[in-house]
């Protein structure tokens, strides 16, 4: 499966910056010019994959491009945006975070307009996730241990990094990353697309 | 900030100032979170519909979702911008937001999530209190369009060079490039205020193209190759004072690119 994430680790030209654990980049494709993305060098397809300190990593990265948005392309604000599955639009099947500097009168569309909804409907949605919220798990040490999906998915990028010398995942290897069917519905949509 | 004050009569706002004026920083603290709905929302004031808390942060149902189950993260303290929030909570709420993101997927049956920031009026943020959306997604829903366009080399050049020096600064990287007024600014990043005057400033285009064996010294600077732990992310001290951060020679790492 190629990934144009785990591609662009070749194109030194588009790095802005790397280390170990993420690399923030200029893509070629994007929503408007200027945009920043920032993910993790290892191959992980969704947002549920990605371990804690990686995360973390991407979103303290993810304000230091924004500061350095304001300055150096006299952007007026900025948008991050996670785009996490085909439904909300991800493109390449490697998380990622995107910085979008935005300026008034740019004519990005971006806000939604609100969803009139029934007030049974907003109930018993309420109720559903409020059930199933006691069993929010942030820590993902403790999520499930089903690995073997993943790491067959990662497998795909290992080979690649293979014969880069040098690349050391240490900090991530040990994450157990949830998985449950609803992800894997989601890894598959994403491994369908060309 | 807020913008929807009432009317004041011009002695009623005379006064107002006089009181404001008076005000120490921590009575306007409070002064702004009595006016603030989120704050509100947070210490119970208001009702909502709840579906996370901890002692950093409440998620609760947006009362004017995008989507069926539209979801707010709303930091428990009243920060206006992102970069006010430290780095270890707002990676508390990309988290948070990842475990959002899971309920939405197992509970909806969606085929995706955003997770949405407008940092700035301009990005589309309207609450002076800082939040992040995460909102279920299915294809064709029409909730956002996001269509991709592509962009010319040179632009990715110059918005790589532009970025790329701004970061070095941010990280205390010394950074020989261009603009000599920018680098005595380096300091300013910690300051809101100033950050927000500084950055109405557009660059000419022309400016930020310097040539290309200059722009390689800049931009890429952390070769994993060549170093087994990443580059700790600095703390507020070394940023203001880049003597005591990390030291990085341009010209060693110039030399792996040859």
């Amino acid at each position: 499966m190629s990934c144009d994430l785990c591609d662009l680790l070749d194109r030194e030209e588009e790095i802005i910056y790397q280390d170990n654990d993420l690399v923030v980049a200029v893509r070629d494709s994007v929503l408007s010019p200027g945009q920043i993305t920032i993910f993790p060098r290892k191959h992980f397809t969704i947002w549920e994959m990605v371990p804690n300190t990686i995360l973390e990593k991407c979103s303290s990265w993810a304000k230091k491009v924004c500061v350095a948005a304001f300055e150096s392309l006299g952007s007026q604000g900025t948008n991050i945006i996670i785009r996490n599955g085909v439904g909300a639009g991800q493109t390449a099947p490697h998380f990622s975070v995107e910085v979008v500097p935005r300026q008034e009168g740019d004519g990005l569309n971006l806000i939604w307009e609100p969803k009139p909804l029934m007030e049974d409907e907003i109930e018993s949605t309420f109720l559903a996730l409020k059930d199933e919220s006691g069993k929010l798990v942030l820590e993902e040490k403790k999520y499930g241990s089903r690995k073997d999906e993943i790491n067959k998915i990662n497998t795909d990028s290992d080979e690649k990094k293979k014969d880069k010398p040098g690349v050391k995942e240490d900090s991530s290897s040990g994450e157990k990353p949830k998985n449950d069917l609803k992800e894997n519905y989601l890894l598959k949509s994403l491994r369908r697309r060309p | 900030m807020s913008g929807e004050q009432p009317k004041l009569t011009e002695q009623q706002r005379q006064e107002l100032e006089e009181k404001l004026k008076s005000m120490s920083p921590s009575e306007l603290a409070e002064l702004q979170k009595q006016q603030c709905i989120f704050c509100q929302i947070i210490s119970g004031k208001i009702n909502s519909q709840k579906i996370y808390e901890d002692d950093r942060c409440l998620a609760v149902l947006d009362i004017n979702p995008a989507a069926k189950g539209h979801i707010l993260i709303l930091p428990k303290e009243h920060y206006s911008i992102m970069p006010q929030i430290p780095d270890k909570e707002l990676g508390h709420f990309f988290i948070v937001g990842r475990a959002l993101s899971q309920l939405l997927l197992k509970v909806l049956r969606v085929s995706g999530t955003n997770l949405f920031i407008a940092n700035g009026s301009a990005a589309g943020q309207r609450s002076a209190h800082f939040l992040f959306h995460v909102i279920p997604r299915k294809e064709g829903d029409g909730v956002m369009e996001f269509s991709e366009k592509i962009i010319s080399k040179e632009m990715q050049q110059k918005v790589k060079t532009a970025v790329g020096h701004k970061l070095n600064l941010l990280l205390g990287v010394n950074d020989p490039e261009p603009e000599t007024a920018e680098n005595e600014q380096k300091h300013s990043n910690q300051d809101i205020t100033e950050l927000s005057e500084s950055k109405i400033k557009p660059k000419s285009t022309g400016k930020i193209s310097p040539p290309t064996s200059s722009k390689k010294s800049t931009v890429s600077k952390n070769k994993p190759a060549n170093q087994t732990k990443s580059q700790p992310i600095p703390t507020p001290e070394e940023e203001a004072n880049p003597n005591n951060g990390p030291k990085i020679d341009l010209d060693d790492i110039a030399n792996l690119f040859k």
